[in-house]
């Protein structure tokens, strides 16, 4: 097993810092160097040892800065929209041309306020200590945005067992609307590792809709630790189309704080060649009248490996919360795998709160039906999955994005199902 | 058209089809009648392709061998089932899984594909004949559809393919007298000197609308009795422990 312990001259590498923020820093480099990547003895990370992941693949971890000059990207042009562009976390472009720009502030990671808390996530400890990338978005009381922002961000070919750490920060003011979409474009050939702390926040009656999707397979790793904040009256969805990395944990934390906030999170997957990916939620319903809504959908071929880690808490004051959670998979082969958690923790005795969790192979009775018709058994399952995930597209209003996301979906399926 | 000699068929080591004979001309309509248990679904089951069935015996369609024809090529091929209980296809709208397989089974035959447009003209056109809502067309396949409504688009699906051989498993049951008229006046309006039929009932019901050509009753696997309409009738009357 490589040791993956950290130095803390690899602090002064990533950035020059005061005093108070370098003993922060220094404060969490010592924690994770204590913990190192979790393994499966960390309940959290019982069904994805990170630790064994990381070995298997990792000879070192490289905290060195690639030089991100502005690359040239690929702009979509199914819609039009405002953009920014993070190069290997880093931000490297704007472009609000769609919006009042008094309204928008946008800025490149600086420090954050430090917590005193000692995180359980070595690898928030790691983000903590190392983080020198992201960005800071945010957006003025009653604007609503004339059109979606496009996050692309880009993977170069300058990475090879890179480590980034990056913090991302959007804040959206009371009456507000942002809709985005987070665009994965990776060109890096080498293994690398994304460490991703994200703080989302909404004051009263803000509307946040985001969509994550890759362009392309990627030999990234990636660690996401999101906290979402919803006040009063906001609203929040969410939709994750995670494919094609070779590992990706993201862990959603949903703080329900105001009365009458929703939040939403709908995931579709199809997972091969030794993917693994894990999604884990945590809703808190904080405050009463509030609803979270959560659904997700794996299709899982050769090798891969899924998990969905799911918790909801509800406060003694969170009365009459509406909390629905179901996991779904198919799993085409023996060899893949699919584990599912669900977790209700209640204090409050009038909420209505359901969970469900189920996984199986593909009916063999609806693939007879469909080749019975003349589909091929491989067009018949195909369209089973197609029709199993679209359950998730369909919950994409805009007809444009919706297109663009299906089309996306079904190169990914068509790019795996060659091999 | 179809030629069943001698025909056995087990599932899980257990017999169910013990050496059937059937012989089905171009134009002809057959109807096949047993109770439950005889074997009847097993034969449909069989005659599409589906797997799981130990066969032996002869079964020729238009002089091939079916065995060796898989489930997709026997549908563009020209034979159909439909199916006693049409399977719920979440996800997947009903007109464009139409479409689908039109095209596939046109390509195969060597047909034009049909574009979007003269696609909806003529699922709008079938559908009107069978008194199907088309709003039904637009929702995710057999999906909440109630048996009326599942056994009709099977009706649609065998009038829009157009084949040649046409399975009916049990269409009629479940149906209500005008659900059962419209399954009725699809079959009578297809058919031609060159289609065939074979329906499977438990029920004088649907045959005295279609009026077969001949009467099989299968039992125990095996086909113990043949005859024309009359057959029928006195089965209904006597029930199936009066035949013999």
């Amino acid at each position: 097993m490589l040791n993956f312990k950290i130095d803390s001259s690899e602090i002064d590498k990533v950035g020059n810092f005061n005093k108070q923020e370098k003993d922060f820093r220094l404060k969490n480099l010592e924690n994770f160097n204590k913990n190192g990547f979790p393994n499966k003895r960390n309940e959290d990370w019982k069904f994805s040892d990170l630790r064994e992941i990381v070995s298997k693949n990792f000879k070192k971890l490289n905290f060195h800065s690639t030089n991100n000059t502005e690359q040239k990207i690929d702009l979509i042009k199914e819609f039009e929209h405002n953009f920014i562009v993070l190069t290997n976390g880093e931000l490297t472009s704007s472009n609000f041309s769609y919006e009042d720009k008094d309204k928008i502030k946008i800025q490149k990671y600086s420090n954050y306020p430090l917590s005193e808390k000692t995180e359980l996530n070595p690898l928030i400890s790691l983000n903590h200590a190392m983080a020198n990338k992201g960005f800071i978005l945010e957006v003025e009381e009653n604007y609503k945005f004339n059109k979606i922002l496009v996050i692309y961000s880009l993977y170069t070919d300058k990475l090879n067992e890179n480590i980034i750490n990056c913090k991302n920060k959007i804040k959206i003011g009371k009456n507000s609307e942002l809709h985005t979409l987070e665009y994965l474009i990776n060109n890096s050939k080498a293994n690398f590792f994304n460490n991703i702390y994200e703080n989302i926040v909404l004051d009263d009656s803000a509307k946040f809709k985001n969509i994550c999707i890759q362009k392309n397979k990627s030999s990234g790793y990636f660690h996401k630790y999101s906290n979402n904040k919803l006040g009063t009256n906001s609203n929040y969805s969410s939709f994750v189309f995670p494919a094609g990395l070779k590992f990706n944990k993201l862990d959603l934390e949903f703080d329900l704080t105001g009365k009458n906030s929703e939040c939403k999170l709908l995931a579709a997957s199809y997972l091969s060649q030794k993917d693994h990916q894990e999604i884990k939620t945590r809703i808190n319903h904080f405050a009463s009248d509030c609803k979270s809504f959560q659904k997700v959908k794996n299709v899982l071929d050769s090798e891969s490996k899924g998990v969905f880690q799911g918790k909801i808490f509800v406060k003694d004051i969170a009365q009459k919360t509406d909390a629905y959670q179901l996991s779904k998979a198919i799993l085409l082969n023996d060899s893949s795998e699919f584990n599912s958690k669900p977790e209700l923790e209640i204090y409050a005795d009038n909420v209505k709160c359901s969970h469900g969790s189920s996984s199986g192979s593909i009916d063999k009775n609806s693939v007879f039906y469909l080749m019975s018709r003349g589909l091929s058994k491989k067009e018949s399952v195909n369209l089973l999955i197609d029709g199993f995930l679209s359950e998730i597209t369909n919950e994409i209003k805009n007809q444009k994005i919706k297109t663009f996301i299906i089309n996306r979906l079904r190169i990914q399926l068509d790019g795996h199902k060659k091999h | 058209m179809l030629e069943i000699k001698n025909l056995k068929a087990s599932i899980n080591n257990k017999d169910i089809l013990k050496g059937l004979n059937i012989s089905i001309k171009p134009g002809e309509l057959h109807a096949i009648m047993g109770p439950n248990g005889s074997g009847k679904s097993t034969l449909a089951n069989v005659l599409s392709g589906k797997e799981g069935y130990k066969i032996s015996g002869e079964l020729l369609y238009q002089g091939k061998n079916l065995e060796e024809i898989s489930i997709d090529e026997r549908a563009q091929q020209g034979i159909f089932l439909a199916f006693q209980y049409p399977t719920e296809i979440p996800g997947v709208n009903t007109s464009n899984f139409l479409r689908t397989s039109l095209n596939k089974v046109r390509k195969s035959q060597g047909k034009e594909e049909l574009d979007a447009l003269k696609f909806i003209k003529m699922i709008k056109d079938k559908s009107k004949e069978l008194g199907i809502d088309e709003k039904m067309l637009s929702r995710q396949l057999n999906v909440g559809f109630s048996g009326g409504e599942k056994k009709k688009n099977e009706i649609l699906q065998m009038k829009i393919l157009d084949p040649n051989l046409i399975i009916l498993d049990e269409t009629d049951s479940g149906l209500d007298i005008d659900a059962l008229k419209i399954v009725a006046d699809g079959v009578n309006s297809s058919r031609n000197d060159k289609k065939s039929f074979l329906v499977i009932t438990h029920y004088q019901r649907l045959l005295n609308y279609i009026n077969p050509d001949h009467v099989h009753i299968l039992s125990d696997g095996k086909i113990v009795k043949s005859g024309t309409m009359k057959l029928a009738e006195d089965l209904e009357r006597t029930g199936y422990k009066g035949i013999n």
